[in-house]
């Protein structure tokens, strides 16, 4: 089974072995990421590039956005790469101008769907829809995330958290805000609130509830400690349910460094790392999930720009007016 | 205390004393060169100590003799934020900063109230050995700063680039939710408890879940719910401290969990 949407591309990965050595000075801004595994990656590049030297500017990844953008205003070139863990600061940035052209040599190593003329995805994210298959079988869970406001499933969430919001900002755009708006107050209804999404995954497992919305890698983790627990992951379909949410890469500054830089970003060695020791979704063609993700082409996410999903203001106005948050 | 922590770092526990002298950043206001020569400066800061200690009193004596609005409460703020004494204790171990804002603020609040008298002396008396042990601090962070054994002190913030050195800066936070809650700035705690969960505990509790998943959603409860709420329903600092030091002891089994996880993890290349 294949869909549009995630149609692979025809390149096979580059591995390290096969990339010029990169040498000379590059600033990378980094916003903050996967507690250490994405330092480890740029020791990692640092050291089999010893004649690079890499200046890193950390901060909130908002916060750098900001930054490149004032300083591209004032007329000063910091940076040559930014990094971050939330594809839609990047887009906020690629909007204003400042991404380079990256090469479709580079481009054609991502999936169809995720390739962007001046930003390169990295790895993904993906909602779904952990449950208990003690209290209900996969055939009774619909695969549109709006019916589930009208099944009598036990269901837990956790609004607050940062990847619901996205997700509901993907909802926005699919679907608009009065529809978005009525699901809210249905499912505000019946559902248990958690403080984080592993809260959610956790009281799935318990028996809680039935079935709860969170990032696939809460289960994936949660099953690696712990092989026997009681929870699956189900996904719904062509909607906002299975958004995949990316982190992103942008060259800043022209030249074959920064591209070169960005190619060992999507080497399947570290494709691979980050699948094996962050549980992200590798986004390059070829590279294995992480175990317990069905492959991306047998999964249907909805067809949202990622960088659309920058602005939350009017998500968060939506939950407060439908007594959610 | 200084006893206590002599012995420690006799022990040759180098990074346990950069652990207990956290040289942070205060969040708002100036800090000057001080901080980072302040061998040089104890004098400045004996005598900042005593200069506090009889301005209050004054404010003690005046409410005592002419009542409360004569005692002009409302300066403690002002008299703490006078000496420079403020920052280094501020950027040195903020738990102690955090009992001064307590005892300030003991001490304005029961005048507020008219309490006896006596209830105001036993305030200025907890506040004046507060004082001291915070004087003790900082003379025992001066004398290992003077030995080059503490970092110097940024008046930027530093981003942690591993899981351990997050762990060690989410608690240095808690410290400090602590003390701007001490300095009733309740929406400041509150944002910097946000703030904590979603830049420092966000990035680290993946890792965490393989090893002990209860302990995250413990975490979890506590970011999102306890600790704000101790703080939307007014606790008293002491309650407020108390989950804190419930968070921190979490802490501490997540930075075993995570040098193990650290231990293991495979190479990039």
């Amino acid at each position: 089974m294949s869909n549009p949407v995630f149609a692979q591309s025809k390149r096979d990965p580059e591995s390290v072995n096969d990339l010029p050595q990169l040498k000379g000075e590059l600033t990378l801004y980094l916003g903050r990421g996967e507690g250490g595994l994405y330092e480890n990656v740029l020791d990692a590049i640092q050291k089999r590039n010893p004649e690079l030297t890499l200046t890193i500017r950390r901060g909130a990844t908002a916060a750098l956005a900001n930054a490149i953008m004032a300083e591209a205003k004032a007329g000063i070139q910091k940076a040559d790469l930014f990094w971050a863990v939330d594809s839609g600061a990047i887009g906020v940035v690629a909007d204003n101008g400042q991404g380079q052209a990256l090469p479709p040599s580079l481009t054609d190593l991502l999936d169809t769907s995720f390739q962007y003329p001046n930003w390169a995805p990295i790895t993904g994210r993906i909602r779904t829809l952990p449950y208990n298959p003690s209290r209900v079988s996969a055939d009774k869970i619909p695969d549109s995330v709006l019916a589930l406001a009208d099944t009598d499933l036990k269901l837990g969430w956790a609004p607050a958290y940062s990847s619901f919001q996205s997700f509901l900002t993907a909802m926005r755009i699919q679907e608009g805000d009065k529809v978005t708006g009525e699901w809210l107050k249905a499912i505000n209804a019946k559902a248990t609130k958690y403080a984080g999404e592993l809260g959610v995954v956790m009281a799935v497992e318990r028996g809680e509830v039935d079935l709860g919305f969170a990032n696939h890698y809460y289960t994936l983790r949660l099953k690696a400690g712990k092989p026997d627990a009681n929870v699956q992951l189900a996904f719904t379909k062509d909607d906002a349910g299975c958004l995949v949410n990316a982190s992103g890469v942008m060259a800043l500054t022209e030249g074959d460094l920064p591209i070169n830089f960005v190619r060992y970003l999507l080497s399947k060695e570290v494709q691979s790392y980050l699948a094996r020791e962050a549980y992200e979704i590798p986004l390059v063609n070829g590279i294995e999930p992480p175990a317990g993700i069905p492959p991306m082409t047998e999964l249907s996410p909805p067809d949202i720009d990622l960088s659309k999903l920058s602005d939350l203001r009017p998500t968060l106005r939506l939950m407060r007016q439908t007594g959610v948050l | 205390m200084k006893n206590r922590m002599n012995s420690l770092v006799c022990a040759g526990a180098v990074s346990l004393m950069a652990a207990m002298f956290s040289p942070l950043a205060a969040a708002n206001g100036a800090i000057g060169d001080h901080v980072n020569d302040m061998k040089a400066h104890m004098d400045q800061y004996t005598q900042e100590v005593n200069w506090i200690i009889g301005k209050i009193d004054g404010i003690v004596d005046r409410y005592e003799e002419k009542g409360q609005k004569a005692a002009k409460a409302e300066t403690v703020v002002d008299i703490w934020e006078e000496v420079d004494f403020h920052s280094a204790i501020e950027t040195n171990y903020v738990p102690i900063y955090a009992s001064i804002w307590q005892g300030l603020f003991g001490i304005k609040g029961k005048i507020d109230a008219k309490a006896p008298v006596a209830d105001v002396r036993a305030e200025q008396e907890k506040l004046e050995q507060t004082l001291w042990q915070a004087l003790g601090a900082v003379r025992l962070a001066a004398h290992y700063q003077a030995q080059n054994l503490l970092p110097e002190i940024q008046t930027t913030e530093k981003e942690p680039t591993t899981p351990v050195e997050t762990v060690d800066d989410i608690s240095h936070r808690l410290d400090r939710v602590v003390a701007k809650y001490a300095e009733q700035l309740s929406d400041v705690a509150t944002t910097l408890v946000h703030d904590t969960y979603l830049y420092r505990f966000e990035g680290i509790e993946g890792m965490l879940i393989e090893k002990d998943a209860k302990l995250v959603t413990d975490m979890e409860k506590y970011f999102n719910v306890t600790l704000p709420l101790a703080i939307k329903d007014n606790k008293s600092v002491d309650e407020v401290r108390s989950v804190v030091e419930e968070m921190k002891t979490k802490l501490e089994r997540a930075r075993t969990l995570l040098e193990e996880v650290e231990k293991e993890r495979k190479d990039v290349f």
